[in-house]
């Protein structure tokens, strides 16, 4: 049996350990911005994955061109005898919204939490080491992207803003094991219910809600979207629906599966939404210690 | 030309593995597995087996820096576990020939090794709360069979490859 390290190797091993340690601690702290280095790297490898995820998405999009017209004189049927009521939907909605334009005229308010203003990325790598689901965008600082901000894709919200890069960012996606990220949701129904995405079940991948006070009844089949209370994410973007609903571990609180409505996989363009309602200052929240989103 | 082709091989596996996540694994195997390439990694071992030690160690700081800041936003896992992992083979190594199937076996091994020592980090700050044995039949199991289906495809060329690059380096 060799000496598998030498006393000089021991010691390099420990002083890389150290070194590990510290540059752990140095990534996991609080920060706005990562460091012009690790940007610089990240702008240079976003746009050679820029390039080749063009060709790709395009592939990629052929394929599941070809895949979708076996369905297509199914879905045709089904769309067919949806777009009937589809047009006195509109006249509903045309009419709902200028009601409601006037009714807010009337109030004097101009702005409402779910004022938003929405802009377009594609996805350009994803995290292969899988421990915390992570994308890249091609759109950056230059494109006006802020940290926290909401990502969305046509189906529902997925995630939000980690960091950003002068030319690219990175998104953590709502399936992303990370007990920092809470959002504020809204259970619709007769009353709503107020409560935070906090967690999700890898097994049955599910979203978990939790901090639902116990009176409240919550049914299957309930729409869960954004509640824009937290201060960062606008109003109304969906989350997804209620599947089951289980007492808390002390009984005083509920917590409910929400399936999301976004597919957290295969993912190619998302959304990214500013919110336009100014945000409150952490100064005047009671305590500036836990970040609610 | 020739100098730029094996970083640009690196490079290339580097993009490749993000591209792999992005699209292939949950439609084609269903939701619960977790598969992780480690396509980039396994290559750097068959370097390090057949090329050599200093190459393998340079190439796997070098991209396990960049993989730590461009995906994982954590620096220092990869940076650490990569060479540390690579040294451990070349030692390992030296006691056995160079034959392909101990290659494997070995590269498999170190496989292991990367996905234990990841989960440990991951474990210390508290990024992921997987327990051990869902992390066993999740994730780690469906990752070495993705593994062992790579080396087996793409195995040979590359031991042909590294072995002939190593030739060129003794030669000059």
């Amino acid at each position: 049996m060799p000496q598998f390290f030498s006393n000089k190797r021991l010691i390099i091993l420990l002083v890389s350990m150290i070194v590990l340690v510290a540059l752990i601690g140095f990534s996991l702290r609080e920060r706005n911005r990562p460091s012009w280095p690790e940007q610089f790297v990240k702008d240079t490898t976003g746009w050679v994955q820029s390039l080749v995820a063009k060709p790709t998405h395009y592939f990629a999009g052929l394929f599941s061109s070809l895949h979708e017209l076996e369905n297509t004189y199914q879905e045709n049927k089904e769309l067919k005898s949806r777009i009937d009521k589809l047009a006195s939907l509109e006249a509903e909605v045309q009419t709902l919204k200028k009601d409601n334009q006037s009714l807010r005229d009337t109030l004097g308010e101009k702005q409402t939490l779910s004022d938003n203003d929405p802009l377009p990325a594609t996805v350009i790598g994803r995290n292969p080491d899988r421990w915390t689901e992570m994308l890249i965008i091609d759109k950056g600082n230059v494109n006006g992207i802020k940290k926290n901000m909401a990502v969305v894709t046509a189906t529902g919200l997925i995630g939000k803003v980690k960091s950003v890069n002068q030319f690219s960012s990175t998104v953590e996606l709502l399936s992303a094991m990370d007990p920092k990220n809470r959002i504020s949701a809204l259970i619709q129904g007769k009353s709503d219910v107020y409560g935070f995405v906090q967690g999700f079940d890898e097994k049955q991948k599910l979203l978990l809600i939790k901090s639902i006070p116990a009176g409240t009844t919550i049914t299957k089949g309930q729409n869960v979207i954004t509640s824009g209370l937290g201060g960062i994410f606008p109003k109304g973007l969906e989350i997804g629906k209620v599947v089951d609903v289980k007492p808390d571990q002390y009984g005083l609180n509920q917590t409910a599966y929400v399936k999301p409505g976004a597919d957290f996989y295969d993912i190619q363009n998302v959304i990214v939404i500013k919110r336009l309602m100014t945000q409150p200052q952490v100064s005047q929240m009671s305590s500036g210690k836990e970040e609610d989103l | 030309m020739k100098k730029i082709l094996l970083p640009l091989l690196f490079v290339c596996l580097f993009l490749v593995e993000s591209l792999f996540v992005e699209y292939l694994p949950d439609q084609v195997f269903g939701q619960n597995w977790i598969l992780v390439p480690r396509f980039l990694f396994s290559t750097l071992i068959f370097l390090t087996i057949y090329t050599g030690k200093k190459q393998g160690i340079l190439y796997a700081a070098i991209f396990g820096l960049v993989f730590d800041v461009v995906y994982v936003e954590v620096i220092g896992i990869y940076l650490f576990l990569f060479p540390l992992i690579c040294y451990l083979v070349s030692k390992i190594m030296h006691l056995w020939h160079d034959n392909f199937m101990i290659a494997f076996f070995v590269t498999i091994c170190a496989t292991t090794l990367l996905e234990l020592g990841s989960f440990g980090i991951q474990h210390i700050i508290h990024i992921a709360n997987l327990d051990f044995i869902d992390f066993l039949n999740l994730r780690l199991f469906p990752t070495l069979i993705l593994n062992a289906i790579f080396l087996l495809i793409f195995g040979y060329p590359l031991k042909r490859y590294f072995e002939k690059y190593a030739a060129r380096l003794s030669g000059e």
